[in-house]
């Protein structure tokens, strides 16, 4: 059964200083059917939706929302025209509550007087519907990322929306949320909802999508139906050439001990922690969200108190009190979380990479040499490929993806003994990952010990030598990449989880 | 699935959000309050209950509109010039022999124009609020000297006669109802009415979420700039009440009024828990804040400390009340 069109956008434009993100792109969602749109980092796939939903005004172009057209739209207007939108990045008051973050903008009053008992029910029960076990008064700051994703979600819901856009919904959730996503997603379609689903996860499309749109560089390239494409055509349609090999793994020997951590301690997430990184080898952390390897990397960089244990690197054993110590020593960590620890949003991507590595820029004097720096800077964008207009403009600008690789970039531009990747490849699009995954090589070839944390199993699994998995702030298991699998993975990752 | 636990009346109140502070604030108070009197019983007296009650309230009503605006995340560096410019207004209206009421409507039109300006600097064109309500101080304090011609006004019953400036003093501040002091009652009806409309209301549920993220606020479709100019509205109106209380207090205008009162009002706020970075706090730890102000001025000056120690002992509160803040928090 085909639905009514819904939505249509027909020749949209939309020019940044210095950048046309979005030319002449037409999209078409019809009700009803959830409508994948793929592109790389920086496609204008976020740009497109938030025009949409009424963040952006756009230059050119005319949309139509239920058969009315609309000039031009602000947040509110699109909410009451019944477009809800789930944004890439978390928009959350963290100082409010759930449920005053569920009903922010459109709370409901009686009288005068806000009604909190009953909007603390409405959220109760839209969390309910999602399977989520949170307490409509908590306070947001004080819950984990995925959590806070969920609740994001609920949002979404409880507008009742028509048209309802999820931007990047999973990258921040477990494999038990995404489930209980994805049936929700299916209940929606089946009451006529019409769904946008924005995700650099291609391996979950294949459950609930029904239509493709693929943009490139700002510009519609074709649209269809899911089925009627195979995944390679897809991902060569999204990157312009075909990938031949998603995982390239690279043959090294094992080396000599590089790093060694023994007995770390730091918090309720971090217990016992001992493990050792070799030369030429890439070691996976797996586990599920909050399992402790994000702690952990924190506890070995010195960014949290470390209540016991021994940092060993070549032999011998170094004091990290705070990152400059790790940093001097030869490890660094590009962290997770790009927005809050990666990078400084308001500083140029220049200024971002130079940070950590100033003092290598920098003369005696302690003055920059803006010569060395803008190299820096040029061999971080080439090697990574960051589509980016110049090296002088904001990071916060970036696409979410490109966002990311300069986190990976800034670290890479000086000499370390480890690096420790939390997460990289969170939120990146398909060709960017393998251009990821070939620098890990290049450093596994240099003898560079790496430490990869990736809640993506095929990809540890992919790229990995060796897997370490955690749960519940323990190592639970290591695994040989050539003998593992994902149920052996699993386990491990869950075997605390009836205790819980 | 999370089901609504039972809870008894004092979780329930504790479950507010910058209730934790507050309290802590007043048992900070009552420390304070029990130290002074030991030093010195007088401060017990029912007479020096009274004033304090009294002089707090010009504290308060100043951290009300001020913790307003820091709730937001900025900040309003005008609103001590404001009440400057108000007594100054009002006194000299009336010595012109303008009816008292009409003289404070006036004054507040001013006032509140001022607090629109600020709120449009702020919220519509994105100046920084340290920048913008700096400005408008200077501007407030420069129109504060000039309305009566750089000098301080005549006593305001001059022209208007001795009973319509009594009648003026006594409504604002040498009156009593129930026993205590008429400026208590106003600031006290003013924090009801604005402690309601924080915690109850739609615009303060917005303030908050302004302060607490702008961006999301946005999204979720809230009007960024109305209500920074709410907040900015409210803050002077304070401003302009407690510059009819200082004319009242002196009977006349004084052109150095309410000075440095704007810093006055961060402290009562801070010290009660309103965090400057925007998002916390809620009224009743500004008056807390208020009072813990007011009764170590009044204390340190019923043992004799000299102003300059009295001024570094407030400082040192005023840094430690904050780390304890800081330090609480990071306990959460
Ligand atoms: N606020 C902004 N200011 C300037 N440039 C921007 C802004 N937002 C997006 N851009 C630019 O517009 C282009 C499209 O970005 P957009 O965020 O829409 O990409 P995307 O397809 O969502 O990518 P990703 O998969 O990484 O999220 C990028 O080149 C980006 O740098
Ligand atoms: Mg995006």
């Amino acid at each position: 059964m085909m639905g009514e069109v819904i939505v249509s956008m027909e020749h949209i434009s939309k020019s940044f200083p210095g950048v046309r993100a979005l030319d002449d792109v037409s999209f078409e969602l019809r009700s009803g059917e959830v409508m994948a749109l793929l592109g790389e980092n920086g496609a204008g796939k976020s740009t497109l939706m938030k025009i949409l939903s009424g963040v952006y005004e756009k230059d050119g172009g005319t949309i139509r929302i239920m058969g009315r057209e609309y000039e031009n739209l602000n947040p509110k207007q699109a909410l009451d025209a019944g477009v809800a939108i789930i944004h890439q990045e978390l928009n959350m008051c963290k100082d409010l509550n759930v449920s005053e973050n569920m009903f922010l903008g459109r709370e409901h009053i009686n009288g005068i007087v806000l009604d909190n008992a009953e909007m603390e029910n409405t959220a109760r029960k839209y969390l309910d519907e999602l399977g989520v076990d949170i307490d409509p008064l908590e306070t947001v700051g004080s819950l984990p990322v995925s959590k806070q994703q969920m609740i994001e979600i609920a949002k979404a819901l409880s507008v009742n929306a028509k048209i309802l856009i999820m931007d990047e919904p999973t990258s921040a959730l477990s494999s038990r949320e995404i489930k209980e996503l994805f049936s929700i997603i299916q209940r929606l379609k089946s009451q006529g909802c019409g769904i946008v689903y924005i995700s650099h996860r291609l391996e979950e499309l294949a459950h609930i999508t029904d239509r493709v749109t693929i943009m490139r560089d700002g510009r519609y390239i074709t649209s269809g139906d899911f089925d009627s494409f195979t995944m390679d055509e897809i991902i060569a349609n999204m990157v312009g050439r075909e990938i031949k090999e998603k995982f390239p793994r690279i043959k090294c020997t094992r080396g000599k001990k590089v790093f060694e951590v023994r007995g770390l301690n730091a918090g309720r997430s971090v217990r016992d922690v001992s493990f050792s990184l070799h030369e030429g080898e890439i070691v996976g952390f797996a586990g599920l969200m909050g399992a402790g390897r994000t702690e952990t990397t924190r506890a070995i960089f010195g960014v949290d108190k470390k209540e016991s244990g021994t940092i060993i690197l070549d032999d011998k054993e170094v004091r990290i009190e705070n990152p400059m110590d790790a940093i001097r020593a030869g490890i660094v960590l590009a962290p997770e979380d790009r927005k809050k620890d990666g990078l400084c949003t308001k500083l140029t991507i220049r200024e971002n990479v130079a940070l950590p590595n100033l003092d290598m820029i920098c003369g005696r004097d302690g003055v920059i040499n803006r010569k060395k720096e803008t190299q820096m800077c040029e061999e971080a964008i080439r090697n990574l490929s960051i589509k980016t207009p110049g090296i002088d403009i904001d990071a916060g600008s970036l696409s979410g993806g490109n966002q990311q690789k300069v986190v990976v970039g800034k670290w890479l531009a000086r000499k370390s003994r480890v690096v420790i990747f939390d997460e990289p490849t969170r939120g990146i699009d398909v060709g960017a990952k393998v251009e990821i995954y070939h620098i890990m090589n290049r450093l596994k070839e240099q003898g560079i010990a790496v430490m990869f944390i990736s809640s993506e199993m095929p990809e540890v699994m992919g790229i990995a030598d060796r897997i370490i998995v955690m749960c519940d702030g323990r190592i639970t298991g290591e695994l040989d990449a050539e003998t593992a699998t994902q149920n052996e993975i699993l386990k491990y990752a869950t075997q605390f989880e009836s205790r819980l | 699935m999370y089901r609504a636990r039972k809870t008894g009346l004092i979780k329930k109140i504790m479950r507010i959000k910058g209730m934790g502070a507050a309290l802590t604030a007043f048992a900070g108070l009552v420390v304070i309050y029990v130290a002074f009197g030991i030093m010195n019983p007088m401060v017990f007296s029912g007479q020096n209950i009274l004033n304090l009650l009294r002089s707090m309230s010009k504290y308060l009503l100043i951290g009300i509109g001020q913790s307003y605006v820091m709730i937001t995340g900025n900040i309003d560096l005008s609103i001590g010039s404001v009440a400057g410019m108000s007594a100054m207004m009002t006194a000299t209206l009336m010595t012109l022999g303008v009816n008292p009421l009409l003289a404070m409507l006036i004054t507040m039109a001013v006032c509140l124009t001022i607090g629109f300006i600020n709120g449009v600097l702020v919220g519509r064109f994105k100046l920084p609020p340290f920048i913008a309500t700096l400005g408008t101080m200077f501007i407030a304090r420069g129109a504060a000297y000039i309305v009566n011609g750089n000098r301080n006004t005549d006593n305001i019953g001059v022209v208007l006669g001795k009973d319509a400036a009594d009648s003026f003093q006594n409504f604002f501040y040498y009156g009593k109802i129930l026993g205590l002091f008429n400026t208590f009652w106003i600031a006290f009806v003013i924090f009801l009415v604005f402690y309601f409309f924080l915690s109850k209301t739609r615009t303060g549920r917005h303030i908050y979420a302004i302060g607490s993220n702008v961006e999301a606020a946005k999204l979720s479709g809230v009007d960024v700039v109305k209500t920074t100019v709410k907040t900015y509205l409210i803050s002077e109106f304070c401003g302009a009440v407690v510059g009819f209380i200082l004319c009242a207090q002196a009977g006349m205008g004084n052109m150095e009024a309410g000075n440095v009162y704007e810093m006055y009002g961060v402290a009562a706020g801070v010290i009660g828990g309103v965090s400057p970075l925007g998002g916390s706090g809620i009224l009743l730890g500004t008056f807390a804040g208020a009072a813990v102000w007011q009764t170590l001025e009044n204390g340190l000056n019923m043992i004799g400390a000299q102003v300059g120690i009295q001024r570094i002992v407030i400082g040192v509160m005023v840094v430690a009340a904050v780390l304890v803040s800081v330090i609480r928090n990071r306990k959460d």
